[in-house]
């Protein structure tokens, strides 16, 4: 079933993309991480153009994290005032990245430059995963319970002015951590196609320390709001989201993530991160192989951003 | 029971992650489009489908219309000119069809060009007294060329060469290789074969390149251009079938930017261009895909608000289906 990819300008098989956003969503579903950082990898790996690949990859996001950010609230889960807060920095790194993606894109550097944020970031964040995850099953294997909260600590977050009060997280702390993080993330959403929740929970936890239960719905709550924001922004600035893409995504990754999710909840969480450590490490090797391997056709036509 | 499913549903996951991996070992290159697409446009018709076409129609043309009194021996080599006290030949061509929409399940058209000869003194269809090569060219566009260079281990994108103009399209159909019946000189002036196609340099900003290397970036380009079926060529393509009628097929790729399609037919003889013809065929995004691409550029704001609530509906109408089974 081949249809026409109007912004990626290529033909494709329906399917392919039907399967990927399937696949990635079970994925997403059962890890509870958005999949953006699998997502745009793959799409790359089978054709679509790296900045088209990023653009709608940021629209999928909207879709699969939405049902989460919903159940979430439901739940009472989210710091709306911290979300805000995040929110804002978001927002502020989103305009900015996507800037730096529609000049790398004029260039003709921004396939290498996203290269180089994949093999880091998924070279980074898989292997502190995996030393973590692999630490945390020795330790159940103990059989000693592992808490991350450590209430009472400061640090120096706590000696920052600006401070706001946020009651659901039962924290008095500096606006500026906050919107520092938000910001990263917004940025790593505009140029990576991430919905960057792998960097926010662990900087929420660690950095910020918020109650673990308020850390993944407020993260979600943010993620849903800044990829819609970038998703906007990248379809105005570089007119490269594809809905035609999107939509296969989006329909094969929200069932998918029904099925990850229930999954999921059968696996202990030590396993399944020391799973989605390997899955990370795998698609930032093949990334990195890209960039080193002697390529067939040293000659390549300048992606020209077609339309008008 | 539930946790054996969980694993099976989790080794699905993973074997399906794996293709993309296989998938994009085959597509090292970024700029390589999709398997696929080359796949669906690799339809170029077979000789054999044209002779097929071809046969039944001789029988009943050739015996209908005898041969000229021109003392031509029916060779397949091509002869000496005769003087003929007959008008000169003139050629006039048309193409099938003469818009041509490209659609949501668009994977590739054909054309097919066909024109007539007047005055034809050719005495039968086989008889190879004519040349004809027919260029059919997209809209030209600026082209940036791209090397890529070693740059501490890693391979980096370097801009190598601007064209100011090149076809985005361009397709050379012949009744036989173009060498052979036309010179350097006149496949130069009529952009006949890959390394005559109308290529013009940007205005160079520094250094100016060698005659060598720019001839070895027209040829990157007609190569990456070919790779993706956007440079096509059939030296046997144009096929007579008759004394003056002759047609070609010419192959649309999914990926050929839309615009003006511009159709050259050349007559020759005996490398001596006889006669000229140009027709036009436009090409246009029509049904829902034209409909987002040109909602995606000329409103770019509400296309990305519309993409997002496309999101927004998509994920709210999984989790109300789901809902029951989920929680």
């Amino acid at each position: 079933m081949h249809v026409y990819l109007p912004i990626a300008e290529m033909s494709a098989n329906a399917l392919l993309f039907l399967g990927m956003g399937a696949a990635v969503g079970f994925l997403s579903g059962m890890f509870g991480v958005g999949g953006g950082f699998l997502m745009t990898p793959l799409l790359i790996f089978s054709g679509v153009p790296a900045a088209v690949a990023v653009g709608t990859g940021t629209a999928q996001i909207v879709a699969s994290s939405i049902t989460g950010a919903i159940a979430q609230y439901r739940r009472n889960n989210v710091d709306l005032p911290l979300g805000l807060v995040l929110l804002c920095g978001g927002i502020f790194g989103a305009v900015i990245g996507v800037q730096l993606v529609r000049i790398l894109r004029e260039l003709g550097q921004f396939e290498l430059f996203l290269s180089l944020c994949y093999v880091l970031l998924l070279g980074v964040i898989g292997s502190l995963m995996m030393i973590e995850s692999v630490r945390a099953i020795r330790r159940s294997q103990l059989g000693g319970e592992a808490s991350t909260r450590r209430p009472g600590q400061h640090s120096w977050v706590h000696g920052l002015p600006f401070k706001m009060r946020f009651p659901r997280s039962k924290l008095y702390i500096s606006a500026v951590p906050p919107l520092l993080i938000g910001a990263f993330v917004g940025f790593l959403t505009a140029i990576m196609g991430v919905g960057g929740g792998f960097i926010m929970v662990p900087a929420m936890i660690y950095l910020l320390r918020v109650p673990t239960n308020i850390v993944i719905g407020t993260s979600l709550f943010q993620i849903v709001f800044l990829s819609a924001v970038t998703a906007v922004l990248h379809s105005t600035l570089n007119s490269s989201v594809d809905a035609v893409l999107g939509a296969l995504l989006m329909v094969g990754g929200v069932v998918g993530a029904q099925f990850g999710t229930s999954a999921g909840a059968e696996l202990k969480s030590e396993q399944l991160r020391f799973l989605l450590a390997a899955i990370v490490l795998l698609v930032g090797l093949r990334m990195g192989w890209s960039l080193v391997a002697t390529p067939t056709e040293l000659y390549s036509l300048g992606n020209t951003i077609r339309g008008r | 029971m539930t946790k054996s499913l969980t694993l099976v549903l989790l080794l699905a996951a993973a074997l399906a992650v794996v293709p993309g991996f296989a998938l994009g070992g085959a597509v090292a290159r970024p700029d390589a489009q999709s398997p696929t697409v080359t796949q669906s446009t690799r339809l170029a018709p077979s000789p054999i489908e044209i002779a097929t076409i071809k046969r039944p129609r001789l029988r009943e043309t050739a015996p209908a219309e005898p041969p000229k009194p021109v003392d031509v021996p029916p060779s397949l080599t091509p002869v000496e000119p005769v003087p003929s006290p007959l008008a000169p030949e003139s050629v006039e061509a048309d193409v099938s069809m003469r818009s041509i929409a490209v659609t949501s399940g668009y994977a590739g058209a054909e054309i097919v060009v066909f024109g007539t000869i007047e005055n034809s003194r050719q005495p039968s269809a086989e008889s190879g007294f004519y040349d004809v090569a027919i260029v059919v060219e997209g809209v030209t566009e600026r082209q940036d060329l791209r090397q890529k260079q070693r740059v501490g281990g890693l391979w980096v994108n370097r801009p190598a060469f601007a064209f100011a103009s090149v076809p985005s399209y361009y397709a050379l159909a012949s009744t036989r290789p173009v060498e052979e019946f036309a010179e350097a000189g006149v496949r130069d002036a009529l952009g006949l074969g890959f390394d005559h196609i109308a290529m013009t340099p940007a205005v160079a900003k520094s250094a100016r390149p060698s005659s060598v290397e720019l001839a070895e970036f027209r040829q990157a380009i007609a190569r990456l251009k070919s790779n993706q079926s956007l440079y096509l060529r059939d030296d046997y393509g144009v096929v007579f079938s008759g004394r003056s009628l002759f047609r070609a097929a010419v192959q649309l790729p999914a990926t050929i930017p839309v615009g003006m399609l511009t159709a050259r037919v050349y007559l020759f003889q005996n490398g001596v261009l006889l006669s000229q013809y140009q027709s036009r065929v436009t090409l246009t995004r029509e049904g829902l895909e034209r409909w987002l691409h040109d909602f995606a550029f000329d409103k770019p704001l509400l296309y990305g608000l519309f993409v997002v609530a496309l999101a927004v509906a998509a994920g709210l109408t999984a989790s109300a289906i789901f809902r029951p089974r989920a929680m």
